[in-house]
Protein backbone atom coordinates (compact mmCIF):
# COMPACT_ATOMS: atom_id res chain seq x y z
CA UNK A 1 0.00 0.00 0.00
CA UNK A 2 1.23 3.32 -1.04
CA UNK A 3 0.63 5.95 1.30
CA UNK A 4 2.23 9.45 2.16
CA UNK A 5 1.93 11.43 5.41
CA UNK A 6 2.21 14.73 3.92
CA UNK A 7 -0.81 13.76 1.23
CA UNK A 8 -3.31 12.08 3.60
CA UNK A 9 -2.80 15.51 6.17
CA UNK A 10 -3.21 17.41 3.33
CA UNK A 11 -6.51 16.34 2.50
CA UNK A 12 -7.08 16.55 6.36
CA UNK A 13 -6.18 20.05 7.43
CA UNK A 14 -8.63 20.74 4.13
CA UNK A 15 -11.26 19.28 5.71
CA UNK A 16 -10.76 20.93 8.94
CA UNK A 17 -10.48 23.92 7.34
CA UNK A 18 -13.24 23.50 5.16
CA UNK A 19 -15.78 21.96 7.99
CA UNK A 20 -15.20 24.48 9.98
CA UNK A 21 -17.15 26.71 8.09
CA UNK A 22 -19.71 24.01 7.04
CA UNK A 23 -23.08 24.86 9.55
CA UNK A 24 -24.82 21.95 7.87
CA UNK A 25 -21.96 19.65 9.29
CA UNK A 26 -20.94 21.50 12.97
CA UNK A 27 -24.89 21.84 13.69
CA UNK A 28 -25.16 18.11 13.56
CA UNK A 29 -22.34 17.44 16.31
CA UNK A 30 -24.92 18.85 18.45
CA UNK A 31 -27.38 16.29 18.49
CA UNK A 32 -25.69 13.64 20.19
CA UNK A 33 -24.59 15.90 22.87
CA UNK A 34 -28.35 17.53 23.11
CA UNK A 35 -29.34 14.13 23.46
CA UNK A 36 -26.97 13.34 26.72
CA UNK A 37 -27.74 16.48 28.39
CA UNK A 38 -31.34 15.31 27.86
CA UNK A 39 -30.35 11.73 29.71
CA UNK A 40 -28.29 13.46 32.23
CA UNK A 41 -31.07 15.60 33.65
CA UNK A 42 -33.62 12.62 33.37
CA UNK A 43 -31.47 10.74 35.96
CA UNK A 44 -30.98 7.46 36.63
CA UNK A 45 -28.52 6.57 33.67
CA UNK A 46 -27.98 2.66 32.69
CA UNK A 47 -25.94 1.34 30.27
CA UNK A 48 -27.98 1.08 27.81
CA UNK A 49 -28.48 4.42 27.93
CA UNK A 50 -24.92 5.32 27.93
CA UNK A 51 -24.50 3.42 24.40
CA UNK A 52 -27.49 5.19 23.09
CA UNK A 53 -25.88 8.35 23.08
CA UNK A 54 -22.60 6.49 21.82
CA UNK A 55 -24.39 4.56 18.98
CA UNK A 56 -26.38 8.09 18.24
CA UNK A 57 -23.18 9.67 17.84
CA UNK A 58 -21.66 6.91 15.14
CA UNK A 59 -24.53 7.28 13.28
CA UNK A 60 -25.41 11.04 13.13
CA UNK A 61 -21.89 12.19 13.72
CA UNK A 62 -19.24 9.33 12.36
CA UNK A 63 -21.45 7.73 9.33
CA UNK A 64 -23.38 11.33 8.81
CA UNK A 65 -20.33 13.63 8.60
CA UNK A 66 -18.48 11.22 6.75
CA UNK A 67 -20.99 10.36 3.46
CA UNK A 68 -21.64 14.25 3.91
CA UNK A 69 -17.70 14.84 3.24
CA UNK A 70 -17.81 12.50 0.50
CA UNK A 71 -21.16 13.63 -1.31
CA UNK A 72 -20.02 17.17 -1.38
CA UNK A 73 -16.59 16.02 -2.96
CA UNK A 74 -18.69 14.55 -5.65
CA UNK A 75 -21.28 16.80 -6.04
CA UNK A 76 -18.75 20.18 -6.35
CA UNK A 77 -16.29 17.30 -8.85
CA UNK A 78 -13.66 18.10 -6.47
CA UNK A 79 -13.17 14.13 -5.59
CA UNK A 80 -12.94 13.46 -9.51
CA UNK A 81 -10.17 16.52 -9.58
CA UNK A 82 -8.07 14.76 -6.51
CA UNK A 83 -8.88 11.38 -8.11
CA UNK A 84 -6.62 12.61 -11.08
CA UNK A 85 -3.81 14.29 -8.84
CA UNK A 86 -1.26 11.71 -7.82
CA UNK A 87 -2.96 11.38 -4.32
CA UNK A 88 -3.60 7.22 -4.23
CA UNK A 89 -7.15 5.57 -2.94
CA UNK A 90 -5.44 5.08 0.35
CA UNK A 91 -4.35 8.33 0.95
CA UNK A 92 -7.50 9.78 -0.50
CA UNK A 93 -9.72 7.38 1.57
CA UNK A 94 -7.54 7.78 4.84
CA UNK A 95 -7.68 11.76 4.55
CA UNK A 96 -11.18 11.94 4.20
CA UNK A 97 -11.99 9.45 6.91
CA UNK A 98 -9.42 11.56 9.92
CA UNK A 99 -11.45 14.54 10.23
CA UNK A 100 -14.72 12.52 11.32
CA UNK A 101 -12.70 9.98 13.04
CA UNK A 102 -11.33 12.99 15.08
CA UNK A 103 -14.59 14.36 15.69
CA UNK A 104 -16.47 11.44 16.43
CA UNK A 105 -13.72 10.62 19.62
CA UNK A 106 -14.40 14.04 20.87
CA UNK A 107 -18.11 14.35 20.55
CA UNK A 108 -17.51 10.61 22.33
CA UNK A 109 -15.52 11.86 25.34
CA UNK A 110 -18.03 14.89 25.63
CA UNK A 111 -21.29 12.63 25.78
CA UNK A 112 -19.50 10.21 28.16
CA UNK A 113 -18.62 13.10 30.20
CA UNK A 114 -22.16 14.56 30.36
CA UNK A 115 -23.74 10.88 31.20
CA UNK A 116 -20.95 10.55 33.61
CA UNK A 117 -20.35 6.96 32.06
CA UNK A 118 -16.74 5.34 33.33
CA UNK A 119 -16.42 2.22 31.47
CA UNK A 120 -14.53 -0.44 33.34
CA UNK A 121 -11.47 -1.00 31.48
CA UNK A 122 -10.55 2.24 29.16
CA UNK A 123 -8.22 0.43 26.97
CA UNK A 124 -11.02 -2.81 25.88
CA UNK A 125 -13.56 0.30 25.97
CA UNK A 126 -11.52 2.44 23.43
CA UNK A 127 -11.31 -0.74 21.31
CA UNK A 128 -14.48 -1.25 21.04
CA UNK A 129 -15.28 2.42 19.83
CA UNK A 130 -12.40 2.04 17.29
CA UNK A 131 -13.41 -1.16 15.96
CA UNK A 132 -17.20 0.32 15.86
CA UNK A 133 -15.87 3.78 14.49
CA UNK A 134 -14.20 1.83 11.69
CA UNK A 135 -17.09 0.70 10.64
CA UNK A 136 -19.14 3.50 9.98
CA UNK A 137 -16.27 5.27 8.79
CA UNK A 138 -16.69 2.73 6.17
CA UNK A 139 -20.55 3.04 5.60
CA UNK A 140 -20.40 7.04 5.46
CA UNK A 141 -18.02 6.55 2.93
CA UNK A 142 -19.81 4.18 0.57
CA UNK A 143 -22.80 6.31 0.89
CA UNK A 144 -21.63 9.34 0.04
CA UNK A 145 -19.74 7.33 -2.65
CA UNK A 146 -23.34 5.84 -4.19
CA UNK A 147 -25.13 9.33 -3.89
CA UNK A 148 -25.08 12.39 -6.41
CA UNK A 149 -24.93 14.97 -3.80
CA UNK A 150 -25.31 16.35 -0.20
CA UNK A 151 -29.35 16.38 -0.24
CA UNK A 152 -29.53 12.57 -1.79
CA UNK A 153 -26.44 11.60 0.67
CA UNK A 154 -28.34 13.12 3.94
CA UNK A 155 -31.59 11.27 3.19
CA UNK A 156 -29.94 7.94 1.96
CA UNK A 157 -28.63 8.08 5.87
CA UNK A 158 -31.78 8.44 7.63
CA UNK A 159 -32.63 4.95 7.63
CA UNK A 160 -28.89 4.07 8.92
CA UNK A 161 -28.83 6.64 11.34
CA UNK A 162 -32.19 5.35 12.61
CA UNK A 163 -31.53 1.75 11.95
CA UNK A 164 -27.77 2.20 14.05
CA UNK A 165 -28.35 5.07 16.33
CA UNK A 166 -31.87 3.88 17.47
CA UNK A 167 -31.01 0.23 17.25
CA UNK A 168 -30.67 -0.74 21.00
CA UNK A 169 -34.54 -0.32 21.11
CA UNK A 170 -34.34 -3.45 18.23
CA UNK A 171 -33.03 -5.39 20.95
CA UNK A 172 -36.79 -5.82 22.31
CA UNK A 173 -37.66 -6.48 18.90
CA UNK A 174 -35.37 -9.30 18.02
CA UNK A 175 -36.30 -11.28 21.07
CA UNK A 176 -39.28 -11.95 20.03
CA UNK A 177 -38.75 -12.66 16.61
CA UNK A 178 -36.29 -15.43 15.43
CA UNK A 179 -35.61 -13.90 12.27
CA UNK A 180 -35.19 -10.86 13.42
CA UNK A 181 -32.77 -12.11 16.07
CA UNK A 182 -29.98 -11.94 13.46
CA UNK A 183 -30.49 -7.71 14.32
CA UNK A 184 -28.32 -9.24 17.29
CA UNK A 185 -25.28 -9.10 15.22
CA UNK A 186 -25.63 -5.41 14.31
CA UNK A 187 -22.34 -3.72 14.97
CA UNK A 188 -24.62 -1.32 17.58
CA UNK A 189 -25.92 -4.26 19.47
CA UNK A 190 -22.64 -6.28 19.70
CA UNK A 191 -21.01 -3.10 21.12
CA UNK A 192 -23.63 -2.62 23.83
CA UNK A 193 -23.16 -6.70 23.85
CA UNK A 194 -19.45 -5.83 24.30
CA UNK A 195 -20.06 -3.13 27.03
CA UNK A 196 -22.13 -5.72 29.11
CA UNK A 197 -19.64 -8.04 29.26
CA UNK A 198 -16.64 -5.20 29.89
CA UNK A 199 -19.14 -3.82 33.03
CA UNK A 200 -19.52 -8.23 34.07
CA UNK A 201 -15.70 -8.27 34.07
CA UNK A 202 -16.35 -11.25 31.48
CA UNK A 203 -13.44 -10.27 29.89
CA UNK A 204 -12.44 -13.76 27.90
CA UNK A 205 -16.30 -13.58 26.32
CA UNK A 206 -15.35 -10.09 25.18
CA UNK A 207 -13.33 -11.71 21.56
CA UNK A 208 -16.67 -12.95 20.03
CA UNK A 209 -18.67 -9.10 20.03
CA UNK A 210 -14.90 -7.72 19.19
CA UNK A 211 -14.87 -9.76 16.38
CA UNK A 212 -17.90 -9.38 14.66
CA UNK A 213 -17.72 -5.88 14.44
CA UNK A 214 -14.32 -6.71 13.64
CA UNK A 215 -16.13 -8.40 10.58
CA UNK A 216 -18.84 -5.83 9.97
CA UNK A 217 -15.64 -3.16 9.33
CA UNK A 218 -13.32 -4.99 7.24
CA UNK A 219 -16.43 -5.92 5.31
CA UNK A 220 -17.71 -2.05 4.96
CA UNK A 221 -13.63 -0.84 4.61
CA UNK A 222 -13.29 -3.49 1.36
CA UNK A 223 -17.13 -2.41 0.19
CA UNK A 224 -15.58 1.18 0.48
CA UNK A 225 -12.71 0.30 -1.45
CA UNK A 226 -14.77 -1.24 -3.83
CA UNK A 227 -17.09 1.69 -4.68
CA UNK A 228 -14.25 4.21 -4.65
CA UNK A 229 -12.28 1.99 -7.39
CA UNK A 230 -15.46 1.99 -9.43
CA UNK A 231 -15.60 5.26 -9.54
CA UNK A 232 -12.43 5.42 -10.12
CA UNK A 233 -12.70 3.84 -12.90
CA UNK A 234 -15.17 5.54 -14.57
CA UNK A 235 -14.17 9.01 -13.70
CA UNK B 1 9.29 10.20 -29.18
CA UNK B 2 5.65 11.63 -29.35
CA UNK B 3 4.29 12.73 -25.81
CA UNK B 4 0.75 12.10 -26.94
CA UNK B 5 0.17 9.00 -29.49
CA UNK B 6 -3.63 7.59 -30.34
CA UNK B 7 -3.86 4.77 -32.54
CA UNK B 8 -6.52 3.66 -33.79
CA UNK B 9 -8.86 4.78 -31.01
CA UNK B 10 -12.58 3.82 -31.04
CA UNK B 11 -15.12 4.84 -28.26
CA UNK B 12 -19.13 4.13 -28.62
CA UNK B 13 -21.91 5.53 -26.01
CA UNK B 14 -25.02 3.67 -26.50
CA UNK B 15 -24.15 2.70 -29.62
CA UNK B 16 -23.44 5.88 -30.81
CA UNK B 17 -19.82 6.73 -32.20
CA UNK B 18 -18.16 9.07 -30.11
CA UNK B 19 -14.59 8.53 -31.44
CA UNK B 20 -14.30 6.71 -35.00
CA UNK B 21 -10.55 4.97 -35.58
CA UNK B 22 -8.77 8.09 -34.99
CA UNK B 23 -5.71 8.42 -34.57
CA UNK B 24 -2.65 11.25 -34.36
CA UNK B 25 0.24 11.85 -32.15
CA UNK B 26 1.61 14.92 -30.61
CA UNK B 27 5.22 15.96 -30.15
CA UNK B 28 7.00 17.80 -26.79
CA UNK B 29 6.82 21.07 -26.57
CA UNK B 30 3.69 21.78 -29.38
CA UNK B 31 0.37 23.56 -28.55
CA UNK B 32 -2.02 21.28 -29.96
CA UNK B 33 -5.89 22.08 -30.28
CA UNK B 34 -8.70 20.15 -31.04
CA UNK B 35 -11.65 21.89 -32.73
CA UNK B 36 -14.81 21.32 -33.41
CA UNK B 37 -19.07 21.74 -32.57
CA UNK B 38 -20.41 20.90 -28.96
CA UNK B 39 -21.16 17.44 -28.79
CA UNK B 40 -18.23 16.31 -31.62
CA UNK B 41 -16.40 13.93 -29.05
CA UNK B 42 -13.71 16.50 -27.52
CA UNK B 43 -14.29 16.25 -24.20
CA UNK B 44 -14.52 12.61 -24.50
CA UNK B 45 -11.08 12.06 -26.42
CA UNK B 46 -9.74 14.45 -23.79
CA UNK B 47 -11.26 12.13 -20.90
CA UNK B 48 -9.64 9.21 -22.87
CA UNK B 49 -6.48 10.92 -22.70
CA UNK B 50 -6.17 11.39 -18.98
CA UNK B 51 -7.61 8.02 -18.47
CA UNK B 52 -11.31 8.79 -16.93
CA UNK B 53 -12.55 6.87 -19.92
CA UNK B 54 -11.43 3.88 -21.69
CA UNK B 55 -11.64 3.29 -25.89
CA UNK B 56 -13.61 0.23 -27.02
CA UNK B 57 -10.81 -0.04 -29.31
CA UNK B 58 -7.61 1.14 -30.47
CA UNK B 59 -4.85 2.44 -28.06
CA UNK B 60 -3.55 5.67 -26.41
CA UNK B 61 -0.34 6.61 -24.79
CA UNK B 62 0.44 8.87 -22.81
CA UNK B 63 4.44 10.31 -21.64
CA UNK B 64 4.34 6.66 -23.20
CA UNK B 65 2.30 5.05 -20.85
CA UNK B 66 -1.21 3.31 -21.65
CA UNK B 67 -4.01 5.56 -20.88
CA UNK B 68 -5.78 3.51 -18.50
CA UNK B 69 -2.78 2.93 -16.68
CA UNK B 70 -2.07 6.20 -15.41
CA UNK B 71 -1.32 6.51 -12.04
CA UNK B 72 0.46 9.01 -9.41
CA UNK B 73 4.09 8.83 -11.06
CA UNK B 74 2.46 10.04 -14.16
CA UNK B 75 -0.55 12.12 -12.89
CA UNK B 76 2.73 14.05 -11.55
CA UNK B 77 3.68 15.22 -14.58
CA UNK B 78 0.28 16.00 -15.96
CA UNK B 79 -2.01 19.25 -15.28
CA UNK B 80 -5.66 18.45 -16.52
CA UNK B 81 -7.95 22.05 -16.32
CA UNK B 82 -11.67 20.92 -16.94
CA UNK B 83 -14.66 23.35 -17.44
CA UNK B 84 -16.12 20.63 -14.65
CA UNK B 85 -13.05 20.37 -12.61
CA UNK B 86 -14.32 21.66 -8.61
CA UNK B 87 -13.28 23.89 -6.42
CA UNK B 88 -13.62 24.21 -2.48
CA UNK B 89 -16.19 26.78 -2.58
CA UNK B 90 -15.45 27.97 1.20
CA UNK B 91 -11.90 27.93 1.09
CA UNK B 92 -9.66 30.66 -0.47
CA UNK B 93 -8.05 30.93 -3.43
CA UNK B 94 -4.94 30.50 -1.67
CA UNK B 95 -5.83 27.56 0.50
CA UNK B 96 -7.58 25.64 -2.56
CA UNK B 97 -4.03 25.97 -4.32
CA UNK B 98 -2.18 25.05 -1.11
CA UNK B 99 -4.01 21.63 -1.23
CA UNK B 100 -2.89 20.69 -4.48
CA UNK B 101 0.37 21.85 -3.63
CA UNK B 102 0.98 18.98 -1.12
CA UNK B 103 -0.42 16.57 -2.72
CA UNK B 104 2.27 17.14 -5.90
CA UNK B 105 4.96 17.75 -3.56
CA UNK B 106 5.55 21.24 -4.66
CA UNK B 107 6.84 24.40 -2.70
CA UNK B 108 4.31 26.79 -1.96
CA UNK B 109 6.45 29.33 -3.21
CA UNK B 110 4.42 27.99 -6.07
CA UNK B 111 1.25 29.43 -5.30
CA UNK B 112 2.30 32.80 -5.48
CA UNK B 113 4.28 32.55 -9.24
CA UNK B 114 0.97 30.67 -10.61
CA UNK B 115 -1.19 33.59 -9.09
CA UNK B 116 1.22 36.35 -10.88
CA UNK B 117 0.90 34.27 -14.02
CA UNK B 118 -3.28 34.07 -14.07
CA UNK B 119 -3.03 37.58 -12.23
CA UNK B 120 -5.07 36.78 -9.13
CA UNK B 121 -2.03 37.80 -6.61
CA UNK B 122 -3.96 40.29 -5.05
CA UNK B 123 -7.09 38.22 -4.69
CA UNK B 124 -5.23 35.22 -3.20
CA UNK B 125 -7.30 35.78 -0.05
CA UNK B 126 -10.67 35.58 -1.24
CA UNK B 127 -12.82 32.62 -0.42
CA UNK B 128 -13.99 30.71 -3.62
CA UNK B 129 -17.35 31.30 -3.67
CA UNK B 130 -16.74 34.78 -4.01
CA UNK B 131 -15.31 34.96 -7.36
CA UNK B 132 -16.57 35.53 -10.87
CA UNK B 133 -16.63 32.49 -13.57
CA UNK B 134 -13.75 33.82 -15.40
CA UNK B 135 -11.70 33.92 -12.07
CA UNK B 136 -12.88 30.73 -11.13
CA UNK B 137 -11.49 29.62 -14.49
CA UNK B 138 -7.89 31.25 -14.13
CA UNK B 139 -8.35 29.35 -10.66
CA UNK B 140 -8.62 26.09 -12.41
CA UNK B 141 -5.44 26.81 -14.79
CA UNK B 142 -3.24 28.17 -11.29
CA UNK B 143 -3.85 24.81 -10.42
CA UNK B 144 -2.82 22.98 -13.19
CA UNK B 145 0.12 25.09 -13.26
CA UNK B 146 1.26 24.33 -9.99
CA UNK B 147 3.52 21.35 -10.80
CA UNK B 148 4.75 22.73 -13.44
CA UNK B 149 3.39 19.80 -16.17
CA UNK B 150 4.99 18.47 -18.47
CA UNK B 151 2.00 17.83 -20.40
CA UNK B 152 -1.59 20.04 -19.83
CA UNK B 153 -4.88 19.44 -20.98
CA UNK B 154 -7.61 22.12 -21.38
CA UNK B 155 -11.36 21.37 -21.98
CA UNK B 156 -12.31 24.70 -23.45
CA UNK B 157 -10.30 26.99 -21.55
CA UNK B 158 -11.76 30.23 -21.82
CA UNK B 159 -15.79 29.30 -22.58
CA UNK B 160 -17.88 31.69 -22.15
CA UNK B 161 -15.23 33.87 -20.79
CA UNK B 162 -14.85 37.65 -21.62
CA UNK B 163 -12.26 39.03 -23.38
CA UNK B 164 -10.16 40.30 -20.08
CA UNK B 165 -10.39 36.92 -18.57
CA UNK B 166 -9.58 35.34 -21.88
CA UNK B 167 -6.52 37.44 -22.52
CA UNK B 168 -4.96 36.56 -19.02
CA UNK B 169 -5.16 32.96 -19.78
CA UNK B 170 -3.81 33.10 -23.31
CA UNK B 171 -0.92 34.87 -21.94
CA UNK B 172 -0.43 32.20 -19.16
CA UNK B 173 -0.52 29.28 -21.46
CA UNK B 174 1.97 31.28 -23.87
CA UNK B 175 4.36 31.83 -21.34
CA UNK B 176 3.91 27.91 -20.21
CA UNK B 177 4.06 26.46 -23.18
CA UNK B 178 7.89 28.72 -24.11
CA UNK B 179 8.75 26.86 -20.77
CA UNK B 180 8.62 23.62 -22.78
CA UNK B 181 4.66 22.63 -21.60
CA UNK B 182 3.03 20.44 -23.91
CA UNK B 183 -0.86 21.87 -23.84
CA UNK B 184 -3.63 20.13 -25.38
CA UNK B 185 -6.63 21.56 -25.65
CA UNK B 186 -10.11 21.62 -27.32
CA UNK B 187 -12.34 24.61 -27.70
CA UNK B 188 -15.05 25.40 -29.82
CA UNK B 189 -13.24 28.88 -30.52
CA UNK B 190 -11.51 28.75 -33.65
CA UNK B 191 -9.95 32.11 -32.85
CA UNK B 192 -8.24 30.88 -29.66
CA UNK B 193 -6.96 27.80 -31.71
CA UNK B 194 -5.40 30.44 -34.21
CA UNK B 195 -4.06 32.40 -31.58
CA UNK B 196 -2.27 29.57 -29.34
CA UNK B 197 -2.05 26.33 -31.41
CA UNK B 198 0.68 25.36 -33.56
CA UNK B 199 -1.40 22.48 -35.07
CA UNK B 200 -5.37 22.15 -35.42
CA UNK B 201 -7.30 19.05 -35.97
CA UNK B 202 -11.04 19.14 -36.58
CA UNK B 203 -13.59 16.75 -35.11
CA UNK B 204 -16.17 16.29 -36.83
CA UNK B 205 -18.90 13.35 -36.41
CA UNK B 206 -15.82 11.24 -34.22
CA UNK B 207 -13.54 11.62 -37.41
CA UNK B 208 -10.61 14.14 -37.76
CA UNK B 209 -10.93 15.19 -41.60
CA UNK B 210 -8.03 17.58 -41.33
CA UNK B 211 -5.58 18.19 -39.17
CA UNK B 212 -2.12 20.65 -39.46
CA UNK B 213 -0.98 24.47 -38.90
CA UNK B 214 -3.23 27.41 -38.73
CA UNK B 215 -1.24 28.96 -41.20
CA UNK B 216 -0.46 26.01 -43.52
CA UNK B 217 -4.52 25.17 -43.79
CA UNK B 218 -5.27 28.50 -44.69
CA UNK B 219 -2.50 28.50 -47.10
CA UNK B 220 -4.72 25.59 -48.53
CA UNK B 221 -7.44 26.62 -48.48
CA UNK B 222 -6.77 29.70 -49.86
CA UNK B 223 -7.71 31.42 -53.35
CA UNK B 224 -4.71 33.22 -53.42
CA UNK B 225 -6.31 36.40 -54.09
CA UNK B 226 -6.16 39.87 -52.27
CA UNK B 227 -8.89 42.66 -51.92
CA UNK B 228 -7.27 46.49 -52.50
CA UNK B 229 -9.06 49.24 -51.62
CA UNK B 230 -8.36 52.59 -53.36
CA UNK B 231 -9.41 55.51 -52.37
CA UNK B 232 -12.60 56.34 -53.30
CA UNK B 233 -13.33 53.26 -55.68
CA UNK B 234 -15.28 50.19 -54.82
CA UNK B 235 -13.49 47.27 -53.14
CA UNK B 236 -12.02 44.85 -55.85
CA UNK B 237 -10.22 41.58 -56.00
CA UNK B 238 -6.96 40.98 -57.50
CA UNK B 239 -4.61 37.90 -57.92
CA UNK B 240 -1.63 36.24 -58.61
CA UNK B 241 0.20 37.21 -62.24
CA UNK B 242 1.23 39.43 -64.27
CA UNK B 243 -1.80 41.55 -65.03
CA UNK B 244 -3.05 42.10 -61.86
CA UNK B 245 0.57 42.58 -60.48
CA UNK B 246 0.95 45.50 -63.06
CA UNK B 247 -2.02 47.04 -61.46
CA UNK B 248 -1.00 46.84 -58.10
CA UNK B 249 2.07 48.50 -59.12
CA UNK B 250 -0.09 51.13 -60.76
CA UNK B 251 -2.13 51.56 -57.82
CA UNK B 252 0.98 51.69 -55.48
CA UNK B 253 2.86 54.38 -57.54
CA UNK B 254 -0.18 56.62 -57.84
CA UNK B 255 -0.82 56.71 -54.11
CA UNK B 256 -4.52 55.19 -54.23
CA UNK B 257 -4.27 52.10 -52.23
CA UNK B 258 -6.18 52.32 -48.97
CA UNK B 259 -6.11 48.86 -47.36
CA UNK B 260 -4.98 45.13 -48.55
CA UNK B 261 -6.35 42.03 -47.41
CA UNK B 262 -5.24 38.87 -47.59
CA UNK B 263 -8.32 36.51 -48.86
CA UNK B 264 -7.40 33.16 -46.81
CA UNK B 265 -10.25 31.69 -45.32
CA UNK B 266 -10.55 31.38 -41.32
CA UNK B 267 -10.62 28.68 -39.77
CA UNK B 268 -13.98 28.54 -39.50
CA UNK B 269 -14.71 29.25 -43.12
CA UNK B 270 -12.31 26.08 -43.59
CA UNK B 271 -14.16 23.61 -40.74
CA UNK B 272 -17.53 24.62 -42.37
CA UNK B 273 -15.99 24.04 -45.94
CA UNK B 274 -14.88 20.41 -45.21
CA UNK B 275 -17.38 19.32 -42.70
CA UNK B 276 -20.09 21.01 -44.34
CA UNK B 277 -21.25 22.44 -41.01
CA UNK B 278 -20.25 25.44 -38.47
CA UNK B 279 -19.06 25.54 -35.01
CA UNK B 280 -22.12 25.74 -32.42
Amino acid sequence: MNLSIQRTLAIFLKDVKDVTRNLFVTTTLLVPILLAIAYRNLGDITLEIHYTVINLTFSSVTAFVQCTLIAEEKEKNTLRTLMLSPATTSEILLGKSLLSLLITLITILLCIQITGYVPEHVGLFALGIIGSCLFYLALGTVLGLITKSVMEASVVVLPIMFLFGFGTMLETLASNNAYLKLLEYLPNLQLLRFAELLEQQKFTSLGLPLLVIGIWSVLSALLAVMVYRKQLNSR
Amino acid sequence: MPIIEVDQITKEFSGQVALNKISFSIQQGEVFGLVGPSGAGKTTLLQLLTGQVKADTGQAKVLGHTTNRLRGEQLQEIGIMTDNSGLYDRLSIYDNLKLYCRLYGCSLKRIEEVLMIVHLGAEQKKKVQHLSKGMRQRVLLARALLHEPRLLFLDEPTSALDPMNTYYIHQGLRALNQKGTTIFLTTHDMREAEALCHRVAFLHEGKLPLMGSPTKLRERFSDATVTVRLTGREPMILQNGPEDAKKMYDYFCSNQVVTIHSNEPTLDEIFIHVTGRGLV
